[in-house]
């Protein structure tokens, strides 16, 4: 490759590129990204006070069942002298407010297309889903009043029944209120920072275009960028943003005391070696933010836009010289919203929990797709499994260690040259037969395929892409050209449907050579990442279908590409088969179609430590299935940081191990037998816990819910768990605390609620509302079944979970207080759409006065069936005191034997005490009936 | 409930189809000389945590956490599954793959609940292995007489070398003084011709200044060569200092330079980020730059490279210029081995003879005699010169032989044929090269050579070489490689991986690999094949 360099260069690069080299082993270039004061819409908003905004709601009316308006300045009769007038706008903007179903307003501020604009502005298409649409409801009635000390009235129109949405007239306010209360929940233009750039012609001498590290941006419309404040009222903290590197209570980064930070940025970038705590943008981008006050409160806004976004969460005093004053009775959270391009598209999410917010939010951009089963399962991942040999030996070494596993992973090596969907023939010459190798022991193969497409002419999808113009065209209007791993490539335009559906195709069998149905797909570099552009990626003069500008489109590029892969693999498989795309970059709507990871992270205890609130943000953002590369990407991990890391990995939605091809090999047999033994006893819990976790998934599929939870989601009441982002809670059942440092001799762990907790290996009972101090125990990291809970679980161990289908069940049903407790299992067939016709079984398991019964959550107009011959092998009680010797099964009137047992079957993991245990019931798992002590 | 039914149905239609000597139902899975523990109406869990009734015996519900009471089933995770496999070897599964749709005991009994048929396949695979054990064994026994042999000559010729150094370190005792004597006299007589050329001067100075110029050359000889040398590594490690200074000029500046860039250069900067490919070519130019490419090299030194490493490097290399491409090659100091055992031979006779001429002639050359005879002089010159150069071959034999005779090189001390050996193979476009006791080396085409570590030591009781600190990788640690040793006839390296980036993995087939105690392992595993023949086949 080198060779390839210009000959007087060279000498000149080698010192460079030796430079880098001892370099990059310590951290991210900072200087090649954009800061605040680099970027002109950032640095000019931030620098903004309040009352900067002048602008008045004019002609509010009910049309067409929204609220209308227009936004005008405010008409200033008696100027003072020298008083500087800054006419905000040329142009009044159109504002209008709708009101969907379960609390959701959505705001649109944009400019009025019967005014000529230079241009339309881009609005994100297919985020939100066609269903949220119909919920809208029909606004017809709209009330006004004047507020305390205002001279113009407010518009109040209806929002839930508990909440309404007030329109301030001027000064311009948007906010939500309580109906009896009238408390605010959530404002916007409180601090009148509200701010809009209206497209124009560029004037003579104008200087428009930006430059950054020998970058141009022509940038043909000017200045184009919104932003605002939003204030949370009784918040005690904000959360999401995704994707940070950060805490999941968001730290502030303006005001006393986060006077040095940069905001938040959601610019979807490839970082290289990522900083564990940092505001900067990475992978993937949602406008999203939660906020959470006392007693569980709950608010959320949601700015639908995909340019570049920078915002700022304010520390209290930040505006303590503005001479504004807001309703002072309530605690309340400021934040600021710079967005480059777009439109005001806001959805206001009016709670009440935690738990409504992410419904909310994913009414609007759709709920998770359902996984087939297996990826639920463990994946192995390597940056590259060398040849057919490598793998070949790889999938052994499982069988011969007894570690279960379902997916093997082909990195970029595999490929013809960085050629996607082509297979290197020297190291992979039969790609079908390998795949069919694995598919015989029920395992599949994940193979990658990137955007970035190599510029040759030999090479089909690259013939085809630039004879029919699918490619992203540079501000010229050629086809652009980067540098990424096949070198001089380029981009297929994947916001044309048209690009998207001819692209789709291309995951056939018959045109993807060498794939097989047990072949699934791997987006990765989809922010776009390009090596030589402006902050490796696209230059954002660069053009999309309909003239829109990459920097309008950036952050759901990534998003576009995940869509048409997913599409891809339903095309492929007929509408038949769930798609599976890991996908790296990300945007609102991401969960629709398939999970994420957290990307490029470092072999070290605080990358370790920084993946929990960085995939439990993800989830509060919808995309619930999501992980960390466990073990690190980035370096070696020391064995004990790789077994820990296993440990917690066991327990995030997706499962992955994953390396860089310079790290030592770290298949889990590596690193001695005892190694070995803890990394194949924190796989078992996982696969123990499938049912639970298909459960689980099927829950979020329904209600958006995340996999993995803040403690706060599943107990909003309990302040004590506000803080806490070391902690989470797997569904509703299960709390896991992970161990994030080297040698640790105790685990602290909080336990919240006021019922017990049962040690999830052991048994062993602690009390809630407490902080716990354990020893920290080598073979495992604190997990607890929450009292007043059932787990089903799967007691035997296969190859994968593909052998598991007919095993049999255990259930764990962990008493509370009142010798209760309640749980669900959820089973279909793994694999296609019949689900959604209603072929499925859903169970609720419910256990009172010494009685457990099955009832049946399946609705009755099902079109389909799903039937199964699995029984329910073990019912294990805990907290229930031995004494019945027998238990009474209902229809059938058969007894069986209530013994003790252990309470998980592998040596070493749990207590040698036995839980009471009902023998062999041999419940069909998919039938109502009883089980009764006697 | 019906998987229970289903089970009695498949073990039914089991216990049709198996002979007499087959077990039964409830010992499925346990081996047969397992049977009595299992015979009694209770029985412990192996562990001694619990009892469990004969009943309770492959019900398929686990009691006992190690499986003791499973044997047959897949309900205890711990559990382990014996497979008959009569007419092959019997082996235990993991309880984890009974049942589970994939047949793994060739005998397929490991799949009994009727979902999947398993053809049995022991007799065939046995077969197989019976043959492939047998070649095998015969290998492996012309493989261990060879060795032995290999292991007496190995003997022989160390003691010989000891033998040899032993004589040669007491002749340099006496070859030290011979020229010390000599050198005595040459240099009074230079002193004498000094005097009579003083005399001369005036009549012909130009001639002196030759004779002078001559003469300081030949006295400093040996110390200018070192000189030069260290003036060339002063030079390396300023041109080394030089480049890090302007390293430091372009990272502090690196903006502008990415600037200067063209779009192209700037992709493969960044792409070099994550796969360090390029800076990891300089690095390979680096090594391969040792075989004296000037400043060049020295540029692209690795930076952290340990100087002594460096220097050990480069004076290998000096020795290994010009090899040939065969698959054995030997060493040029190999030669010089053969010729000096020739020396060895000789060397008594000969110190004697030269002892005797030396001392007639210091005896014969008259102290006072003006002018001098040059006849004589330029005799003692001679005289003097040979026998340096007799010292210090006589050195340089004993540093080699002394170096070779401190490795390790086995119990027997089999591995010295291996010294001053190297092998190589071809994969793809590299050549390896492994040469024991000093380095191993990938080449790529005539100029491109990738050190890949350096002689350390035998791991694994002899059973592997290990060659380490070889060329640093990208982000990773410093190459290295293992070489395991495997029996053959001939000597040669069969495969080359590289299972983890930058550490390799060959195989040298040697029959030093054909040890007897393995043999014997073989034998007796290949008895046992044979003795599980069921009746009624012929392995004729």
């Amino acid at each position: 490759m080198a060779s390839r360099i210009g000959g007087c260069r060279r000498p000149f690069l080698l010192l460079f590129l030796l430079s880098l080299a001892s370099q990059t082993a310590f951290s991210w270039k900072k200087d090649e990204f954009r800061n605040c004061n680099q970027t002109p819409f950032c640095k000019r908003a931030r620098s903004r006070k309040p009352g900067y905004c002048t602008l008045i709601a004019d002609q509010v009316s009910i049309s067409d069942g929204l609220l209308t308006a227009k936004l005008i300045p405010r008409p200033i009769p008696n100027q003072a002298e020298g008083e500087e007038d800054h006419q905000q706008i040329a142009k009044p903007l159109l504002l209008s407010v709708a009101i969907y179903q379960g609390g959701i307003l959505r705001l649109k501020i944009d400019e009025d297309p019967t005014l000529d604009p230079p241009k339309t502005r881009f609005q994100v298409p297919e985020v939100v889903v066609s269903e949220f649409d119909e919920t809208m409801l029909w606004l017809s009635r709209v009330s006004t009043e004047t507020l305390d000390g205002d001279s113009a009235p407010s518009s109040v129109v209806y929002l839930s029944d508990g909440y309404e949405a007030v329109l301030r007239h001027d000064p311009f306010e948007l906010y939500v209120r309580d109906k009896s209360s009238k408390s605010r929940l959530v404002s916007l233009n409180s601090h009148q920072l509200f701010d809009f750039e209206e497209l124009r012609v560029k004037n003579e001498g104008e200087e428009w275009e930006e430059r950054f590290k020998g970058h141009t941006d022509i940038r043909p419309y000017g200045p184009q960028s919104i932003s605002f404040d939003v204030s949370f009222y009784g918040a005690e903290f904000v959360s999401g943003l995704p994707e940070h590197a950060t805490s999941l209570a968001l730290k502030p980064t303006k005001g006393p005391g986060a006077d040095d930070s940069e905001p938040y940025r959601l610019f979807n970038l490839d970082v290289f070696e990522y900083l564990h705590e940092s505001p900067f943008g990475l992978y993937g981008s949602i406008p999203l933010m939660i906020a959470l006050g006392k007693s569980g409160k709950t608010s959320g806004f949601f700015w639908l836009n995909s340019a570049e976004m920078q915002i700022d969460v304010l520390a209290e005093g930040w505006n303590a010289d503005s001479g504004l004053s807001l309703p002072s009775d309530q605690k309340r959270i400021d934040t600021l919203w710079m967005s480059e391009a777009g439109i005001v598209d806001a959805f206001f999410f009016a709670g009440a929990g935690p738990k409504d917010v992410v419904s909310q939010y994913t009414a609007v951009t759709g709920k998770p797709a359902m996984p087939q089963h297996f990826a639920t399962a463990y994946h192995q991942c390597r940056w590259n499994y060398r040849d057919e040999e490598d793998v070949e030996n790889v999938d052994a070494k499982f069988d011969e260690h007894d570690i279960p596993y379902d997916v093997l992973w082909l990195d970029i090596e595999h490929t013809d040259g960085k050629r996607y969907m082509t297979w290197d023939s020297v190291m992979f010459p039969h790609p079908e037969e390998m795949q069919k190798k694995l598919a015989a022991k029920g395992r599949h193969m994940v193979t990658i395929v990137d955007p970035h497409i190599k510029r040759d002419d030999n090479y089909y999808i690259h013939k085809e892409a630039s004879e029919k113009g699918y490619y992203v065209k540079d501000s010229s209007g050629k086809d652009f050209d980067g540098w990424c791993w096949p070198g001089s490539s380029s981009y297929l335009d994947v916001l044309s449907p048209e690009v998207r559906s001819w692209f789709s195709d291309k995951f056939g069998f018959d045109s993807y050579k060498g794939s097989t149905p047990s072949l699934y797909i791997w987006n990765d570099m989809n922010e776009p990442s390009v090596f030589n552009g402006p902050e490796i990626s696209m230059p954002r003069d660069a053009l999309h279908f309909g003239g829109v500008e990459h920097r309008e489109l950036h952050n759901a590029y990534g998003y576009f590409y995940h869509m048409a892969t997913s599409n891809g693999l339903v095309k492929r498989g007929d509408g038949k088969d769930r798609p599976f795309v890991l996908s790296r970059a990300f945007f609102a709507g991401t969960q629709r179609f398939g999970s994420v990871w957290t990307g490029d992270n470092t072999a070290d205890w605080d990358h370790l430590r920084a993946s929990v609130p960085m995939i439990l943000t993800l989830g509060l953002s919808g995309i619930s299935f999501s992980g960390a590369d466990v073990g690190g990407f980035f370096g070696n991990p020391e064995p004990e940081l790789l077994v820990r890391w296993y440990q917690l990995g066991a327990f995030y939605p997706f499962f992955r191990a994953h390396a860089h091809q310079d790290t030592k090999r770290r298949e889990p047999w590596l690193f001695g037998e005892r190694n070995t033994k803890l990394i194949r006893q924190a796989i078992h819990v996982r696969y123990m816990l499938l049912p639970y976790f298909y459960t689980v998934f099927r829950e979020s599929n329904t209600t958006g819910l995340p996999i993995m939870r803040p403690l706060w989601m599943e107990f909003p009441s309990d302040e004590a768990t506000f803080n806490n982002d070391e902690a989470f809670m797997v569904g509703s059942s299960l709390l896991v605390q992970g161990i994030y440092t080297e040698r640790a001799k105790h685990v602290s762990v909080y336990l919240p609620g006021k019922e017990l907790w049962y040690d999830l290996l052991s048994g062993s009972q602690y009390k809630g509302s407490q902080t716990h101090k354990l020893v920290a125990l080598e073979d495992r990291i604190p997990a607890f079944q929450r009292a007043g809970t059932i787990i089903p679980r799967k007691d035997r161990y296969r190859r994968s979970s593909t052998q598991m289908v007919n095993d049999p069940y255990t259930l764990v049903i962990a008493l509370n207080s009142s010798r209760a407790a309640e749980g669900e299992l959820y089973i279909d067939d793994g694999k296609s759409f019949e689900f959604l016709q209603g072929a499925y079984i859903h169970r609720r398991f419910v256990f009172s006065n010494g009685k457990l019964t099955s009832l049946d959550l399946t609705p009755n107009n099902k079109k389909s069936k799903f039937t199964s011959q699995t029984v329910i092998e073990r019912i294990i009680l805990l907290g229930y005191s031995p004494g019945p010797k027998n238990a009474l099964i209902k229809p059938g009137n058969e007894k069986v034997e209530v013994g003790l047992g252990p309470l998980v079957f592998e040596t070493g993991l749990g207590s040698s005490s036995l839980v009471v245990t009902i023998r062999k019931p041999s419940l069909p798992v998919d039938k109502d009936w009883t089980v009764e002590l006697v | 409930m019906k998987v229970a039914f289903f089970l009695s149905i498949a073990i039914l239609s089991l216990l049709a189809s198996w002979s007499s000597s087959s077990p039964s139902v409830s010992f499925l899975g346990i081996a047969p000389q397992d049977e009595n523990y299992f015979r009694k109406e209770t029985i412990k869990c192996r562990n001694g945590s619990r009892k469990f009734t004969k009943a309770q015996l492959n019900d398929d519900f686990c009691d006992c956490l190690d499986g003791t009471d499973e044997p047959g089933t897949s309900a205890c995770p711990e559990g382990k599954f014996y497979c008959r496999n009569v007419g092959h070897l019997p082996t235990s599964l993991y309880s984890s793959m009974v049942n589970d749709g994939i047949c793994d005991c060739c005998d397929g009994s490991d799949e009994y609940d009727g979902k999947v048929k398993c053809r049995n396949t022991c007799w065939e695979a046995g077969k197989k292995a019976r043959d492939k054990l047998q070649k095998l064994i015969d290998m492996y026994r012309e493989g261990v007489t060879i060795r032995k042999r290999e292991v007496e000559q190995a003997k022989e010729a160390i003691s010989k070398d000891k033998a040899e150094l032993s004589v040669l370190k007491a002749e340099e005792k006496s070859l030290d003084k011979l020229v010390n004597q000599l050198k005595v006299r040459k240099e009074q007589i230079e002193k004498a011709e000094g005097k009579e050329q003083l005399e001369k001067d005036n009549e012909d100075r130009s001639n002196a200044d030759v004779e002078e110029n001559f003469e300081t050359t030949e006295a400093s000889g040996k110390e200018d060569s070192l000189t030069s040398e260290d003036d060339v590594i002063g030079l390396v490690e300023q041109d080394e200092s030089k480049s890090e200074h302007e390293d430091t000029n372009v990272a502090e500046d690196g903006s502008e330079s990415i600037e200067d860039m063209s779009k192209e250069e700037i992709g493969r900067l960044v792409a070099s980020r994550w796969t360090g490919e390029r800076t990891g070519q300089v690095e390979e130019t680096g090594s391969g730059a040792d075989s004296n490419e000037g400043k060049d090299g020295s540029l692209n030194k690795p930076s952290d490279g340990d100087s002594k490493t460096n220097a050990y490097d480069h004076h290998q290399s000096s020795i290994t210029d010009d090899l040939d491409s065969s698959s054995v090659v030997h060493e040029p100091g190999l030669d010089k081995q053969t010729q000096f055992l020739g020396f060895t031979i000789h060397i008594q006779s000969w110190l004697r003879k030269m002892q005797d001429v030396s001392q007639n002639l210091l005896r014969s050359v008259s102290w006072f005699s003006s002018p001098l005879d040059n006849l004589d002089a330029d005799k003692i010159r001679e005289e003097y010169k040979e026998s340096t150069a007799r010292l210090s071959s006589a050195q340089e034999r004993i540093s080699s032989l002394t170096e070779k005779l401190k490795h390790d090189l086995g119990v027997d001390g089999e591995f010295y044929t291996l010294y001053g050996q190297c092998f190589e193979t071809k994969q793809d476009k590299y050549v390896y090269k492994i040469c024991p006791f000093k380095e191993a080396v990938q080449e790529e085409g005539q100029y491109h050579k990738t050190q890949l570590g350096y002689w350390e030591k035998f791991e694994e009781s002899y059973s592997a070489m290990l060659f380490s600190n070889g060329a640093g990788c990208w982000n990773g640690p410093r190459r290295s490689i293992k070489v395991k040793l495997r029996c053959g006839l001939k000597t040669e390296l069969t495969d080359v991986d590289e299972p983890s980036r930058c550490e390799y993995l060959a195989v040298l087939s040697t029959p030093l690999g054909c040890l007897d105690g393995k043999l014997k392992e073989l034998e007796g595993k290949l008895e046992m094949l044979q003795k599980e023949k069921p009746e009624g086949h012929d392995e004729l």
